[in-house]
């Protein structure tokens, strides 16, 4: 398992690079702005190259090779699960290094808006991984990357739509309330993808 | 004497294709070279081993070992060349070093730096600049460094130049010197199995036609070229498939010597495992 996951971050050497720069790009543009969206692009960048690693597995018909040595197909699912949460992790904390660097360089204070952003993100990112793993092991990569523009549109839309018709959200309600809330659908939301994606990888035939 | 593998009523459907009742072993200490055409069922087959795709019905054993029951110990003791690189383009042999010393309990750097230096594969290049050629040497390469029992490969010597064909044969050969190791090696390319094949089993539409030792076949066979008159003086035993051409008759018969005996001014060649393999699949019966 640790070489499954190995393999991915070896794989991702190159991705990695392209990424720093991009990131110290838009770090460069939009901390002075005071734009804070920046801390949630680079996790989230960070978490979708979990794709990107499956893409590299199918081109390389990697699965039906791995498949052949001492691993179980529960460890190749595992692994990929544990590569999402290595990516967000990795995300959350340069978002954070990034967000202590960049606000003390312009001046500002490290607020706990930003610790805000970049938690949430980070759980935004955990279920967005969580609904794209399946989809992938069901109908690969190349299909699901389409799903993936509807996973972001149908909440945008939803939350739209409540905009719209002006229901009364409570925004002042308990913050932590709140918080503890989208930790446990998050973490449910993960087993129950993790369990969903081990269960028709079981029965795929390569 | 243990058997490196037995297959025994391997079932597996497709709807359009199907495995039918493959049974088959590889003695331990030889070399079976696996032939059919495309779309046979030798990659199928493979695949049934290694338990790639789920079967309907049949036994795998290798090693003495069930297939499904141990798996995981006995993938470690193998090793597995798929048609094609399976290596990411991104990576290089370092990186193929350390990913697999922590899938294989018994990765053998020591081993795989001798293969890259006999097989002269550069080490710090990625394997998109790689010549397929290289990436074959490299998987094979790969494949024994954990020191396997027994290697399974699909098609590893197909597409690749003669001299590097020859280089690899010969490592199959060291491989098979020690009596505990055995290869099972699927190929359309049937001159090289005259080389090194010990047995040959013989698959066409999901169906086992043929299983032998190799010396038996090419020793027993043979090809003769009659006229239409010869033909019908022969038993319908004596001869497996024949072939009609424009100059008279091909037949493959079972006993060159005994069809040289019974029919001295007769022409009976040596059949090679190419042309066996044209016999059974073009030929009548």
């Amino acid at each position: 398992m640790k070489g499954l996951i190995l393999k991915d971050l070896l794989n991702l050497k190159g991705t990695f690079k392209t990424l720093g720069v991009m990131m110290l790009l838009f770090t460069v543009i939009f901390i002075p702005a005071g734009n804070d969206f920046v801390f949630g692009i680079i996790i989230i960048m960070l978490a979708m190259m979990v794709i990107t690693t499956i893409s590299y597995d199918d081109l390389a018909k990697w699965d039906t090779y791995a498949l052949t040595m001492p691993v179980t197909r529960k460890e190749m699912v595992l692994s990929k699960y544990l590569v999402l949460g290595i990516l967000t992790i990795s995300g959350a904390i340069l978002s954070l290094i990034v967000g202590i660097i960049g606000t003390m360089i312009v001046g500002r204070s490290f607020s706990m808006e930003i610790l805000a952003i970049i938690g949430v993100v980070l759980l935004i990112a955990l279920v967005f991984g969580s609904v794209m793993l399946p989809l992938i092991y069901k109908f690969g990569a190349e299909k699901a990357r389409l799903m993936l523009m509807l996973c972001f549109l149908i909440p945008m839309g939803i939350i739209f739509l409540l905009e719209k018709t002006n229901i009364p959200i409570p925004i002042d309600a308990n913050p932590w309330m709140y918080l503890s809330l989208l930790i446990g659908f998050t973490l449910v939301g993960l087993i129950l993808s993790y369990g969903l994606s081990l269960k028709i990888y079981e029965k795929k035939e390569f | 004497m243990t058997n490196a593998l037995e297959i025994q009523n391997l079932n597996k459907n497709y709807g359009d294709f199907q495995l039918k009742n493959v049974s088959f072993a590889v003695p331990k200490g030889s070399i079976v070279g696996f032939i059919g055409e495309n779309g046979a069922g030798k990659t199928t087959t493979l695949k049934a081993i290694l338990n790639l795709v789920s079967r309907d019905s049949g036994a795998i054993e290798m090693m003495g070992m069930d297939t499904i029951k141990e798996e995981k110990k006995i993938k470690e003791n193998i090793g597995v060349v798929l048609d094609g690189c399976n290596f990411h383009d991104n990576l290089n042999t370092g990186d193929i070093s350390k990913m697999m010393g922590c899938i294989y309990k018994n990765w053998n750097p020591v081993i795989y730096n001798k293969y890259l230096g006999k097989f002269k594969l550069p080490e710090n290049k990625k394997f998109k600049e790689f010549s397929r050629g290289m990436k074959m040497k490299l998987q094979i390469g790969v494949a024994l460094s954990h020191e396997p029992t027994f290697l399974i490969l699909d098609e590893a010597t197909s597409g690749l130049d003669p001299i590097v064909r020859e280089e690899i044969l010969d490592v199959f050969m060291d491989f098979i010197q020690d009596e505990e190791h055995s290869i099972l090696i699927s190929s359309h390319i049937t001159s090289d199995l005259d080389k090194i094949a010990d047995y040959i089993v013989f698959i066409h539409q999901g169906e086992i036609l043929l299983k032998e030792e190799k010396e038996t076949l090419l020793d027993g066979m043979g090809v003769l070229k009659c006229g239409i008159e010869e033909f019908n003086k022969l038993d319908k035993d004596e001869y497996i498939r024949y072939r009609k051409n424009q100059f008279g008759y091909e037949i493959l018969v079972k006993d060159k010597r005994g069809i040289k005996k019974k029919y001295p001014e007769a022409i009976v060649d040596g059949a090679s495992i190419e042309e066996i393999m044209l016999f059974y699949i073009k030929g009548e019966k």
